[in-house]
């Protein structure tokens, strides 16, 4: 994927091959994986499935392609603030690293421990190499990261979401990621005219940012709080990533037993 | 080492006004078509050999040559592939100006021409894909056979991505060979055949062993191997068609020798292992053909260090896990000699100076060999002064004398050597 993401980033491929690059980039995990293809079936629908462990097959291999996908692409279109791409990967991985934690502390289960210190393995020298560039990302930044680093942090989320077999956990820790995806949906799709750049305007004058009525998670935030200068807005989008990895963990705890 | 003149940061124009866009695209021309009646008489010269050896000659059983036949099905398919996109990736490399100048045609109108480099992505990706989907095809319980072909294919893999890297950034000389070891990593990191090696019956009385269990030394080897074999063709190189045209010749060595190997052996792991090989020089061999009908002479694009790199790691890499690293050397003995005629040179003794290319006359078209320290210049002062495209036919010939010479000599010591 770093690979694909640098040649996109020097050659600038249209945005249709963009789309295909993270299935390309994801095929060695999808042919290797050797591990279980089943999913266990939540205790309130058992009774409408009639199993209690569904094999999907190759329909979850497909899910783990789509997942990558959806991944990079995600934290791609959520971005254009400087030190935001950097900085919802950080909130994101330091969220995965406290759950791993908690899952190998709180099982017996060897295999189970294993999946998730192999995720620990994979989430820490992200976390670490993020921040280093963060440091020069930050508002006002000094580098720009590319769609090198997007598609390279999405796509190592996304391998250790599914090696370590929690990627709803993953999908509700990208809740903001989801939310501006379906934003953009009537834009992406073409239903609604899309300019080459959907950020928000910027007024010279006063230095704050105002939302556009492009269907942005960046600019909802705006129409709804008003104008915010570049850092602070950053700073209200990284507190509302946090916010919806603390509601995850909320939602783990008060359905934990009753939803497996 | 890439003998083109990188265009410099003010030849770059920033994209143009409205107005002269139409025009600049019609003058910038596509690329010429591909010499494709070239590669269909290599593709019918090599299949006499390949097909005797895989049906005739050796009882191969049906298992291992169905897999070898579906590989090779699946390479016909990349070959086309690689075929159709260079000239597609040849508009987004110019684009952003990754071109160059073949200084070899300097002084004549097409030393003008913009030749788009780096088109090694393109192979690189190709034969990626190629080598990732087989495993669907050659998915066994085995999962040490899918540990080390995927730790082979992370290493090719970083390796394309550091040489992409070097060709758009142009990284000094000395990141240059270490990046190769770099690459090599992944696969020495999850190396875990066996590190021993056969001593050659005449040094056991010195040695006092059969074998040998070198340990981590095997390991330093086999980095300082892709090292080698990445640099070596990366300084072999200057003349249209020659950098494609050493790896086609080397590997279709290498496939013949995996044939012969698989074969007349008996030990399912051997030839496990030579498959294994098989199995990653189909696709390098057929990808580069189809980058050599655009590469031949006269070049439509160049190659860039991505190719080089890329190929070099991939045959380091079946000579190290199909186990025959000593034979891959013998193959390699022109870019060896290469590589000591070049020693002083590269390690600053005498000048060295920015392009060792021999020397272009306009008016006769003919190249003269220099006092530079490079096989090519070594034989144009043996044999004197020659066309770029009779020079680069008499070296792809010497390479392939240099494999044949390899395949004699292992003919003549079985036995007396191992």
């Amino acid at each position: 994927m770093i690979l694909l993401g640098f040649v996109d980033d020097v050659l600038d491929v249209p945005w249709r091959v963009k789309l295909l690059l993270p299935s390309i980039a994801a095929l060695p995990l999808l042919m290797a994986y050797a591990g279980h293809t089943t999913i266990i079936i939540p205790k309130p629908l058992i009774s409408y499935v009639g199993q209690e462990v569904l094999d999907l097959g190759w329909v979850y291999k497909l899910y783990m392609g789509l997942l990558a996908v959806f991944c990079t692409n995600s934290i791609n279109i959520h971005a254009g603030l400087n030190g935001l791409e950097v900085g919802q990967t950080v909130v994101i991985a330091s969220a995965i690293l406290i759950h791993n934690l908690m899952q190998i502390g709180a099982s017996s289960d060897p295999e189970y421990k294993q999946a998730h210190a192999f995720s620990i393995y994979l989430v820490q020298p992200l976390l670490a190499t993020s921040l280093a560039l963060l440091s020069y990302n930050w508002y006002p930044s000094s580098v720009f990261v590319g769609d090198t680093y997007t598609y390279f942090a999405g796509m190592t989320m996304a391998v250790v979401g599914i090696l370590g077999h929690y990627s709803e956990t993953l999908l509700i820790f990208f809740l903001p990621q989801v939310l501006n995806f379906l934003l953009s949906l009537p834009q992406l799709s073409g239903y609604v005219k899309c300019p080459r750049h959907r950020l928000p305007r910027f007024n010279p004058e006063t230095g704050l940012l105002t939302g556009t009525r492009d269907g942005t998670l960046i600019n909802f935030y705006l129409r709804m709080v008003g104008p915010k200068s570049e850092k602070t807005l950053c700073i209200h989008l990284l507190l509302v990533q946090a916010l919806g990895c603390c509601f995850c963990f909320l939602l783990r705890y008060l359905l934990a037993g009753w939803y497996k | 080492m890439a003998a083109r003149k990188r265009a410099s940061a003010a030849d770059t124009k920033p994209s143009p006004p409205p107005q002269t866009q139409e025009t600049t695209t019609l003058i910038d021309p596509p690329i010429a078509p591909p010499k494709k009646a070239l590669i269909f008489k290599f593709c019918l010269f090599f299949s006499i050999p390949y097909f005797y050896l895989l049906y005739q000659y050796y009882t191969i059983e049906q298992e291992l040559r169905r897999s070898i036949l579906i590989n090779a099905s699946l390479c016909v398919t990349g070959f086309f592939l690689t075929q159709r996109m260079i000239p597609v990736a040849s508009r987004y490399v110019l684009k952003r100006g990754l071109f160059g100048f073949d200084i070899n045609k300097k002084g004549t109108p097409q030393g003008t021409v913009k030749v788009p480099e780096s088109l090694g992505i393109v192979v690189g990706i190709v034969f990626l894909v190629l080598a990732i989907l087989f495993q669907y095809f050659n998915f066994t319980a085995d999962s040490n056979w899918l540990v080390e072909y995927n730790a082979a294919l992370a290493s090719i893999c970083f390796m394309i991505l550091l040489g992409f890297v070097d060709d758009v950034l142009d990284v000094p000389w000395r990141v240059k060979l270490l990046l190769p070891s770099i690459a090599a990593l992944p696969l020495l990191m999850a190396y875990a055949g066996h590190t021993t090696i056969i001593i050659p019956k005449p040094l056991i009385s010195y040695v006092g062993q059969e074998v040998l269990d070198l340990g981590w030394v095997y390991k330093l080897y086999m980095g300082l191997l892709a090292v080698f074999c990445t640099n070596s063709i990366n300084i072999h190189a200057g003349l249209n068609g020659l950098e494609v045209g050493q790896t086609v010749v080397i590997a279709s060595a290498i496939l013949i020798h995996n044939l012969m190997q698989i074969g007349a052996s008996s030990d399912p792991e051997y030839k496990q292992a030579h498959a294994f090989s098989i199995y990653l020089v189909q696709p390098l061999l057929a990808t580069s053909l189809a980058l050599l009908s655009y590469n031949w002479y006269p070049s439509s694009v160049f190659v860039g260090d991505t190719y080089t790199y890329f190929a070099g790691m991939t045959m380091a890499v079946v000579g190290i896990l199909g186990h025959y690293s000593e034979t891959l050397l013998i193959f390699f003995l022109p870019q060896v000699l290469n590589f000591l005629l070049s020693l002083p040179q590269l390690s600053g003794y005498v000048k060295c100076p920015r392009h060792r290319l021999p020397r272009f006359n306009p008016e006769t078209g003919l190249l003269t060999g220099t006092r530079d320290g490079t096989l090519i210049n070594f034989y144009l002062r043996m044999v004197g002064p020659k066309s770029e495209k009779t020079l680069c036919i008499h070296l792809l010939l010497v390479q392939a004398l240099g494999c044949c010479f390899c395949f004699l000599l292992r003919y003549l010591l079985a036995g007396w050597y191992k």
